[in-house]
């Protein structure tokens, strides 16, 4: 029993951290691509990423996205009870197929203005998914 | 839609290459699915189809749903956009492009390209200029949409698709005048159908409009291109036949008869046959001074046809009182 207690502290620890660090990257990934292709595109974009990602990681579907950007309020509570790594993976493919539609509609012009913040922030998801 | 859209290209087609160097912009719209393409003149066919398979794949990829390539109408405009000693390879292949979508409250109408066979040749200072241009696209394609369907709402019948009572009135007038002035020939055939309260109040007006939308079916495929044929209510028709003799005017008025007399309508559980009665007017056989009496003339027609026993056509007669 107290074993089951630790891993879940230890998990929702991990967790806060990873919703924390993937909301400043969704937030990072908003302003970048945003200044390039405009809101409404962008809100379009993420639309039907979430749309199509949601389907194998439902707790994306109460991410919000306005033309004001992108916010995970609704995110942490889709979350509870899931193991962080799950919540690192449907991040993590949301992101990828973001920058699959962003490369498929300007090949590597977005890309190469974001990759260089974004690896950075998917390296530090990935160190606290492998602490735990 | 399509002229304005090609208008849209083209003007977007003169001022682009002030801005970027491409060798293709295109335009897919997504209702017809239709892709204008305004190209540097040297553009070899093989990059105008590789231009196209990849609007098409972008395209796809937005609205989440597989195109056919075979499906899409395209229509090309060639113009000298680099200088004469500039002229592009033969052999010529995509490299590079920037696409966006025409997004306008949330729904992607489209999408806009432009393409290159350079490798890497645009940068993010090109996107940001490309996607302010796409959003005044969009914006200007969704008034121009909205504005052609107010236009369809004010012009035509919504049961039956047929141009509406206010259309026959301005078509007729303009058609009148041209005849008045210029001594062409001119028929007006006023067709009613036949007992079709009886449809109503037998079969309900939800069977009774299934029967109107049929015949004005049939009587579109009557009658000739330039010909127009409107509901002028309840379950009474005008054809204006420019240029059409007398003669002429009755085939096609027999030839409608003969058509509905011969066609098996579903109403309910049950087949049932009508017919339809039709007046015929003509300019100047009639001698008519204006459209109100042409159309008085053919009313005056009609009632003699049904006076007769219906399912006939009956052509105005001048000894007649108007």
């Amino acid at each position: 029993m107290a074993s089951v207690i630790n891993e879940n502290k230890k998990g929702k620890w991990s967790g806060d951290l990873l919703l924390e660090l993937y909301s400043n990257l969704l937030v990072e990934i908003w302003e970048i691509v945003s200044a390039l292709i405009g809101e409404t595109i962008l809100e379009l974009l993420f639309t039907l990423a979430i749309r199509r990602i949601g389907d194998k990681y439902p707790f994306l579907v109460s991410l919000k996205v306005s033309e004001d950007g992108v916010s995970l309020e609704g995110v942490k509570e889709a979350c509870r009870g899931l193991p962080p790594l799950e919540v690192h993976r449907g991040f993590q493919s949301l992101i990828t197929h973001l920058f699959h539609l962003f490369s498929t509609l300007a090949e590597g012009v977005i890309s190469r203005e974001l990759f260089p913040k974004v690896f950075q922030k998917v390296r530090e998801a990935e160190r606290i998914i492998s602490q735990k | 839609m399509s002229v304005e859209i090609q208008e849209i290209v083209e003007s977007a087609g003169v001022n682009l290459p002030n801005l970027f160097d491409f060798s293709s912009f295109g335009l897919l719209w997504k209702e017809g699915l239709l892709l204008y393409l305004y190209q540097e003149e040297s553009c070899p066919p093989s990059l105008t189809q590789e231009v196209v398979k990849n609007m098409v794949r972008v395209f796809s990829a937005l609205g989440e749903e597989q195109i056919d390539v075979d499906r899409v109408t395209v229509q090309v405009e060639k113009r000298k956009l680099r200088p004469k000693q500039m002229t592009m390879d033969p052999k010529a292949t995509l490299k590079s492009h920037l696409t966006l979508p025409l997004a306008v409250e949330g729904d992607i109408m489209g999408c806009i390209s432009l393409n290159s066979d350079q490798s890497n040749a645009f940068d993010a200072q090109d996107l940001q200029f490309f996607s302010v241009i796409g959003y005044q696209m969009a914006a200007t394609l969704k008034h121009f949409q909205r504005f052609s369907s107010i236009q369809n709402i004010a012009i035509y019948d919504t049961l039956t698709d047929l141009y509406n009572r206010r259309y026959f009135e301005e078509r007729l007038a303009l058609e009148a005048q041209k005849s008045f002035y210029g001594g062409t020939s001119l028929s007006l055939v006023m067709v009613d159908i036949d007992h079709f309260k009886k449809v109503n109040d037998t079969f309900g007006h939800t069977e009774g409009d299934k029967v109107l939308c049929r015949i004005s079916s049939l009587l579109k495929a009557s009658v000739r291109k330039k010909d127009t044929v409107a509901r002028y209510g309840g379950e009474e028709f005008f054809l204006i036949l420019p240029e059409a003799g007398l003669e002429e005017s009755f085939i096609i008025a027999e030839r409608i008869r003969h058509l509905v007399e011969n066609t098996s309508f579903d109403v309910g559980q049950a087949e049932i046959n009508l017919t339809v009665s039709s007046g015929i007017s003509n300019f100047p056989v009639h001698r008519a001074s204006s459209k109100e009496e042409l159309v008085k003339m053919a009313d005056l027609a009609l009632y003699d046809a049904k006076r007769g026993g219906r399912n006939r056509v009956c052509i105005y007669n001048v000894n007649q009182k108007k």
